[in-house]
């Protein structure tokens, strides 16, 4: 699969700190790539350095196989970006802003007709694009960030937390929007400290810490890689050691523990077991009276991940 | 599917970036205030005789060369406001405000945003100076009578122009480089009052004219004896002859007096206070220029100023990175 964005070692440092320290990442092209991070991970610094604010100290960043490095106006013409809490001119009309955005991507005074209203319905600016951009909301800036980046529909679209500012119903808005312009076939980078976001809207997802990256996989692949152990805690009534026995020769039990009449059972499937082990246990004259399934959520990963790198001084686990 | 990426035309991108700055222009509420501050400037310069005149009860005379020889009227204080007010934020403003990150990242390079901007600068000025200019000429034509040489105007008019660009340039670098309106405007104030006080101790005092001619301003005041001009009508001992300022602000005087006469030269003078005498200074004579190698030397003076420091402004954008 073709790579949107592909780092190598890229490093980036304000003085003494590293922001973003020998970061390879890799997006796929038409895929949803979340990059997940606490705040001051270095995701904005990472997306600084792919549209060209920033230069890179050392390493690569490359946009479809282009380097980015320097002024390069070819690179941003597939690039459409959203920067985090986004700033426009004040003095300028939302319309007046997107007809020029408009016109430095060379869209015709048709294409700018035609694309304008539609982007402003889209974003729920409608019936607002004739006030001046300093009476807009926050969140109607939000919005404007997200029309401007989809202005030219580019190959790539990089939205640095665009759910920042929004309320709820307005996030909700901006998840489904991703969802729909990602199978308008464009590649959606998409930054976010909200791990509920990545997981919602993301088909793949890199996580962040201090600059380095500590995962970088599908969704899925990252939770079955990643989550801890699942437990299974159970109320029986008749428990023997007989039925302690018998549950630990289950192939998929690591740990059987007792407490009363409870049982915690490790697990090291991922697979729902819950039947064979309800089968052991009447088997062995035991009577379930409650069984509850304990796993860890994505959440959990995230912040045990981050924790992880933390003890470890940022290093990769 | 997406639409596949056409090339960003490099005309359409500057005019846009043309269009984002003068839209900005014409919005600020500072350019009106410095528009009504000229209009006012140019209302003193045409009603100073008039008013004069009935304090020294004197008959108000005619003159047929008010307009030409008066250029727009502003001055170098009317040259620094515009500049300040044109381009102080220009390039500092959008890093400050945060409007920069999106500009930044359409397929426009820095380049022709910075020339779009300066471009943009040109035009503001354009319009404003030539209103300032028409009301100049109708206000000549009406307190002074028919007026001659108006064709010279557009020449009053770029003059003007590239006198206010050796500010705007001086401003703009400052607002590059350190990224704040506030220092440029500091910088850009405090330049010009430094320049106006010194330039003024410096050329009439020590009488070291010379050194005024290479920095902005309005440099050193010299006389063309064989010129007639209409002294004003109060009891104050000036050299005979049309005054001529040699600085980067009198290019555009100097040009119409050139073009009027051609072979003209200028005397420079030392001026003197006597301590305890009553009267005026004295004037003690320098030395003797020919008009032409004044206006040489100030062409090369503002060319030098304007790309010296729009090649700083632009390294600066160029080189500039956004990290907040």
């Amino acid at each position: 699969m073709n790579s949107a964005i592909e780092t190598v070692n890229l490093t980036k440092r304000y003085g003494r700190l590293t922001a973003v320290n020998k970061l390879n990442l890799n997006v796929s092209a038409n895929t949803i790539h979340g990059f997940l991070g606490p705040n001051g991970a270095g995701k904005t610094t990472t997306i600084k350095v792919l549209v060209g604010l920033l230069r890179p100290d050392e390493g690569v960043a490359r946009i479809f196989g282009q380097e980015v490095s320097g002024d390069k106006p070819d690179v941003r013409l597939r690039i459409g970006y959203m920067p985090e809490l986004p700033k426009f001119p004040k003095h300028l009309k939302g319309w007046e802003l997107l007809d020029i955005y408009g016109r430095m991507y060379s869209m015709s005074q048709q294409q700018r007709r035609d694309q304008l209203p539609k982007l402003l319905e889209l974003v729920g600016l409608k019936g607002r694009e004739n006030d001046l951009i300093g009476k807009y909301s926050k969140g109607m800036q939000q919005r404007l960030g997200i029309a401007q980046a989809l202005l030219n529909e580019p190959e790539l679209v990089i939205l640095d937390e665009p759910s920042l500012g929004l309320d709820p119903v307005g996030m909700v808005e901006v998840r489904e929007l991703i969802t729909n312009i990602a199978k308008e076939g464009m590649t959606v980078f998409l930054s976010s400290h909200l791990l509920f976001e990545v997981q919602q809207v993301c088909s793949h997802v890199t996580i962040i810490n201090k600059g380095v990256a500590l995962v970088s996989d599908t969704i899925g692949n990252v939770e079955h890689k990643i989550r801890g152990p699942t437990t299974l805690q159970i109320e029986v009534t008749n428990l023997t050691n007989v039925l302690v026995e018998n549950l630990k020769k289950l192939p998929f039990v690591t740990d059987v523990k007792t407490e009363d009449n409870k049982l915690n059972i490790t697990l090291e499937t991922r697979e729902d077991v819950r039947p064979q082990v309800s089968e052991t246990i009447t088997k062995s004259g035991g009577t379930i009276v409650s069984m509850n399934l304990i796993g860890q959520s994505l959440e959990d990963v995230f912040v045990q991940l981050i924790g992880k790198a933390e003890e470890e001084g940022g290093r990769k686990p | 599917m997406t639409k596949k990426a056409t090339r960003s035309t490099l005309l359409s991108s500057f005019l846009a970036v043309v269009r984002y700055e003068l839209l900005w222009n014409i919005r600020k509420k500072k350019l009106y205030g410095v528009i009504t501050i000229a209009f006012v400037l140019v209302t003193l310069t045409l009603f100073l005789r008039v008013i004069l005149s009935n304090i020294e009860n004197q008959p108000l005379s005619a003159n047929p060369n008010f307009a030409a020889d008066t250029g727009t009227g502003l001055g170098t204080f009317g040259f620094f406001l515009f500049a300040l007010v044109v381009v102080m934020n220009s390039i500092s403003g959008e890093f400050e405000s945060g409007t920069i990150v999106p500009l930044l990242t359409k397929p426009v390079s820095r380049t022709t945003v910075f020339l779009g901007k300066i471009f943009a600068a040109f035009v503001t000025l354009l319009a404003a100076y030539t209103v300032l200019l028409v009301y100049l000429a109708l206000g000549s034509s009406v307190i002074y009578g028919p007026q001659n040489n108006l064709h010279l105007l557009p020449i009053v008019l770029f003059g003007s122009i590239a006198s206010t660009f050796v500010w705007m340039s001086i401003i703009l670098a400052v607002g590059a480089l350190s990224k704040s309106s506030m220092v440029a405007a500091l910088v850009g104030i405090g330049l010009w009052l430094g320049l106006a006080i010194v330039g003024a101790v410096v050329g009439a005092v020590l009488g070291q004219t010379w050194v005024l001619a290479y920095f902005p301003g309005s440099g050193a005041a010299g006389y063309a004896p064989n010129i007639n001009s209409t002294p004003l009508p109060i009891n104050v001992t000036i050299p005979a002859g049309l005054q001529v300022s040699t600085g980067t602000d009198g290019i555009a005087t100097n040009l119409v007096t050139y073009i009027l006469h051609p072979s003209a030269e200028v005397n420079f003078y030392k001026m003197e206070f006597m301590i305890g005498s009553r009267g005026g200074p004295t004037y003690t004579f320098l030395n003797t220029e020919t008009l032409s190698s004044i206006i040489t030397r100030e062409s090369i003076t503002i060319a030098a100023y304007i790309l010296v420091f729009s090649f700083i402004a632009w390294l600066a954008l160029k080189r500039a990175q956004v990290a907040e």
